[in-house]
């Protein structure tokens, strides 16, 4: 394996993809290192020589802490894929919500092929969007969502669910939520509310 | 991936589909039921005789269907989640049907009704037969609201399982008394 770190808290670690080994954009992996192990999504798309994923690193926390410390070369064990949070087909719009590394399986997808309305990524700092040329031109609107930009003319400041409430139009959509337990459940009760008849998938991470 | 996400907090639920529904809707009681009767399964072999093993398998496999009856249920028509799923098959029920037939060459011919109980393995058994009912009286109202789709055939299916599961329960629970040099309490007139 090999790093590359994204920013100050996020960093990628690259995999050599085994053989037989495949799955489809959305799913994670169980990794193992240490004797711990925790479910990373796939960051890279199926099609990929090698199986990217995108991890914050937490000062404390276990794995992601002896993951950004491991020297390149490091072995790794894994198994799966597992998990169902991939795009369906659908006739309404698609809007993708992300927090943090919730991007991930998001830009899998998108690597796959998938064009969805939007992609909402809500981070602490324009340090945090490394996808966004990436995700930018292959959605309708790529909205990064920052709690502090200083910079209000370039970004949206607020949370994702203060641009859902303020900007999406009604109707319904397909709602792909990743990332923090809070968004989901944010996000999920606003779209109960202003956006009744949508449907929602959720990836649930820390 | 975590454990509670509080989104169901004010009520309503995902389904496996991406729907959100009220938790007091057929589907949500339908599949409450299956998580019901799976645990009550637990709790049945939890009293199973240590050198049982056989049995615990079995019932095991069965606590593994019953969690695939409830993604059909949780599922809707049309919806693409069909794909992420494994048909409920042929052979699933024929397994009901041969260890039925297998418990029952065991046991007396009965020709009376039953109480409920005997031993505490039996009286799980018997408890997760009525639960297994219940469960499929609320399938049938989920299928009376439902076209002529994918997961209708599926639970179509799941009825049959579940008939053929409450009969299993019934014979599992006369072999658990048995098996513990109980015979069977039969109803009297009171």
């Amino acid at each position: 394996m090999e790093q590359r770190w994204l920013s100050k808290k996020t960093f990628e670690i690259k995999l050599r993809r085994p053989e037989a080994f495949n799955f489809k954009p959305g799913q994670r992996i169980s990794l193992k290192y240490k004797n711990l192990e925790r479910d990373y999504s796939l960051a890279s798309s199926p099609d990929e020589a090698h199986l990217t994923l995108c991890i914050r690193y937490v000062a404390g926390g276990l794995l992601s802490q002896a993951l950004g410390d491991a020297e390149i070369g490091t072995g790794l064990s894994f198994y799966g894929p597992h998990g169902y949070f991939t795009i369906k087909p659908s006739q309404r719009p698609t809007v993708l919500v992300a927090s943090g590394t919730g991007i991930a399986p998001f830009r899998s997808m998108v690597r796959s092929g998938a064009a969805p309305e939007f992609i909402l990524h809500g981070v602490e700092t324009s340090a945090d969007l490394y996808y966004a040329e990436e995700l930018a031109p292959a959605s309708g609107k790529y909205i990064p969502c920052l709690s502090q930009s200083g910079d209000s003319q370039t970004y949206f400041e607020g949370r994702v669910t203060d641009y859902l409430r303020r900007h999406l139009p009604s109707q319904n959509y397909d709602f792909y939520l990743c990332g923090r337990r809070e968004m989901i459940r944010d996000v999920t009760l606003l779209v109960d509310e202003l956006f009744e008849g949508s449907f929602i998938y959720t990836e649930a991470f820390y | 991936m975590k454990i509670y996400t509080a989104t169901g907090d004010r009520g309503k639920t995902s389904l496996f589909s991406g729907e959100r529904v009220s938790k007091a809707s057929d589907r949500i009681e339908a599949y409450g039921d299956l998580d019901e009767l799976n645990s009550t399964i637990g709790a049945l072999i939890a009293h199973l005789p240590s050198d049982r093993s056989d049995l615990s398998d079995e019932l095991q496999r069965i606590q593994a269907d019953i969690f695939m009856i409830s993604a059909w249920l949780a599922t809707t028509a049309n919806s693409p989640a069909v794909d992420s799923l494994e048909p409920i098959e042929e052979r699933q029920i024929v397994f009901l049907e041969n260890a039925i037939d297998r418990l029952e060459d065991l046991l007396p011919d009965l020709k009376n009704f039953i109480l409920p109980g005997g031993h505490i393995s039996a009286a799980w058994a018997h408890a997760a037969r009525s639960v297994c009912r219940r469960a499929e009286r609320h399938t049938v109202l989920v299928l009376e609201s439902s076209g002529d789709d994918e997961p209708a055939e599926q639970l179509k299916r799941a009825l049959i399982y579940l008939n053929r599961l409450s009969d299993y329960l019934f014979v599992l629970a006369r072999e658990c008394n048995r098996l513990h040099g109980l015979s069977d309490i039969l109803w009297k007139k009171s």
